[in-house]
């Protein structure tokens, strides 16, 4: 394992992402449009429907974009990387690239509902630390997912009925942690839950490195 | 006969359970009390509903109202009109020693053909305006002696719970059966990723297989218990939902194992996913629902497998429930692999 090597992966990724504009572009479009039909049909968006709009549309927005990210490739690039690279940095590599652009849709969606309704949020801090946090433990289990389904039959039903219940512990955390930031409910131990979505995620990403290498030799 | 033995053992004593479970008796109880209230310096009969009692026909009933662990009242006269249901007169003291304007008072009723028990909370104690705040004259501080003790196997009696108390057996043992099958299916699957050899596959596949059947066979006796405890067959309660979580992950592995045709494919996949699942089971099952108020025991300060819950009656055979099920599992499991090896060896012969 090398980290010049990871850097050099991950810059690769963002490189091939950005020289396809249409991919960025696209999803924050998707995410722009989800918004304002969100915001055309309820009109008002209370405090508490904005949390829970922020991330089903994160939810779903991220699934869409993650699970290209084993698919976008061609087989036989795949097998080009094979020759090059350790599997544990291609995944440690595309893992980041994968939070990295959780990050960005999360910070586009939160944009466009403040800007369409307002923005609730009055600890900033625990509010962007905690989906910080989970944003990572979300990535981890989609990358995961997508890797299951692109050395499977690249099914993306499939990847969402697999991807859908793993990630709802932490989107469950984070709905709370969010709830808290803006003071919809009132939680001297939140902190618990930001040391539980830590733990989450030191688990998944430890189980997804040891089961990458096995599954990456399709 | 080789191999046969535990198959043999599972099912003895999965019946042992079954009928042991639903034969043995419960234990005497209060059901009702009325009254259940009263003023100071006053005299009250209470009527008294009982469940599994024998008052009429022990005949020797005798019944005290507790205050605190020295303090108690003794009934002034009692009379049982059937087995179930008792009149007891209380002379009231004119007063007693508490901040509060109210005392909860705990009932206990004794005869010889019951033995003890009690209701605590059964009947409230208000200060009448005129009466001081010092323990007066009514109060006996040895009157609670002489409690009887029968022999026998009996369940414990809890309020709310009754007769329910019996799906402890099926209940809870059905988890613990389920996560012991599951460990089994993630053992093989970490198996087969070592070894690459597709026997573990198969092994692994039939223990998550009988597992998701025993988590199925858990949350409908879970529901079934809770229309009888909580009114509802389900509730927003983090545990179960956390659980029907857990059932739909293990849905989608099946539906994994279906996505493709190719055997080490699908062998290696399942694997992953299977292994990927068990170690995102752990905080929805364990840790998440331990940080919420719940009502199931075992979260939010509920008492769960503890205290008096589970008394030694309920372990002679919530234990052997627990053994029974997790071998009758590992017998249903290993109908599964042979069936599918016989299926492998079928397909590569043709």
């Amino acid at each position: 394992m090398n980290i010049v090597r990871i850097k050099d992966i991950f810059v690769k990724d963002v490189t091939i992402e950005l020289r396809q504009k249409y991919a960025v572009g696209g999803i924050a479009l998707f995410a722009a449009t989800v918004v304002f039909i969100m915001y055309k049909s309820f009109n008002n968006i209370n405090p508490r429907e904005w949390t829970i709009l922020l991330w089903i549309i994160m939810l779903f927005a991220g699934l869409n974009a993650i699970v290209k990210s084993f698919l976008q490739e061609k087989k036989e690039t795949y097998l080009y990387y094979f020759t090059l690279f350790d599997p544990l940095e291609l995944i440690i590599a595309r893992l980041f690239y994968n939070y990295l652009f959780m990050l960005l849709l999360f910070c586009v969606v939160v944009f466009f509902l403040s800007l369409f309704s307002g923005y609730p949020v009055k600890d900033s801090a625990l509010f962007f630390g905690g989906s910080a946090l989970g944003l990572f433990g979300i990535s981890v289990i989609f990358t995961f997912v997508s890797v299951i389904t692109a050395s499977g039959q690249g099914n993306t039903t499939l990847m969402s009925v697999l991807a859908l219940p793993l990630v709802l512990p932490s989107v469950l955390l984070l709905l709370k942690v969010t709830a808290v930031s803006v003071r919809l409910i009132s939680d001297t131990a939140v902190t618990e839950d930001l040391w539980m979505l830590a733990g989450v995620d030191l688990l998944l990403s430890g189980v997804l490195m040891w089961l990458f290498p096995v599954l990456w030799k399709s | 006969m080789k191999g046969i033995w535990w198959k043999l053992a599972g099912a003895i004593l999965f019946l042992y359970v079954l009928i042991g479970g639903i034969t043995v008796p419960l234990k005497p109880g209060i059901t009702e009390v009325s009254p259940s209230h009263g003023y100071t310096g006053t005299q009250v009969q209470l009527d008294i509903t009982g469940y599994n009692t024998h008052f009429a026909a022990a005949g020797d009933n005798r019944a005290w109202l507790k205050l605190d662990s020295v303090l108690s009242i003794p009934h002034s006269a009692i009379t049982a009109d059937d087995d179930n249901r008792l009149k007891a007169n209380f002379v009231l003291p004119q007063g007693f020693a508490s901040g509060d304007q109210t005392a909860p008072l705990t009932l206990i009723i004794d005869n010889s053909m019951d033995g003890v028990f009690v209701q605590p909370n059964a009947f409230f104690l208000t200060r009448d305006t005129t009466s001081n705040n010092v323990n007066s004259g009514g109060w006996e501080s040895d009157a609670l002696k002489g409690f009887h003790h029968p022999s026998g196997l009996a369940f414990p009696y809890r309020s709310i719970l009754n007769e329910t108390i019996r799906n402890t057996f099926f209940h809870v043992a059905l988890w613990f059966a389920m996560f012991l099958l599951l460990i089994a299916g993630v053992y093989h699957a970490i198996k087969y990723l070592r070894t690459k050899d597709i026997d573990h596959d198969t092994r692994s596949a039939g223990y998550t297989r009988v597992a998701l059947l025993y988590g199925v066979l858990g949350l409908i006796t879970g529901s079934v218990w809770a229309r009888f405890t909580w009114d509802t067959f389900w509730t927003q309660d983090i545990k179960l939902n956390m659980t029907a979580i857990a059932m739909l992950i293990y849905l989608a592995y099946l539906l994994l194992r279906t996505s493709t045709e190719d055997v080490d494919k699908r062998a290696r996949l399942s694997a992953a996913y299977s292994i990927f699942a068990f170690v995102a089971l752990i905080p929805l099952v364990f840790v998440i629902p331990r940080l919420t108020d719940s009502l199931h025991p075992g979260n939010g300060g509920n008492p769960a497998l503890g205290g008096e819950d589970l008394d030694n009656t309920l372990r002679l055979f919530f234990y052997p429930s627990i053994i029974a099920l997790t071998l009758l599992g590992v017998w249903m499991a290993s109908l599964l692999i042979r069936y599918e090896r016989l299926r492998y060896k079928w397909t590569f012969k043709t």
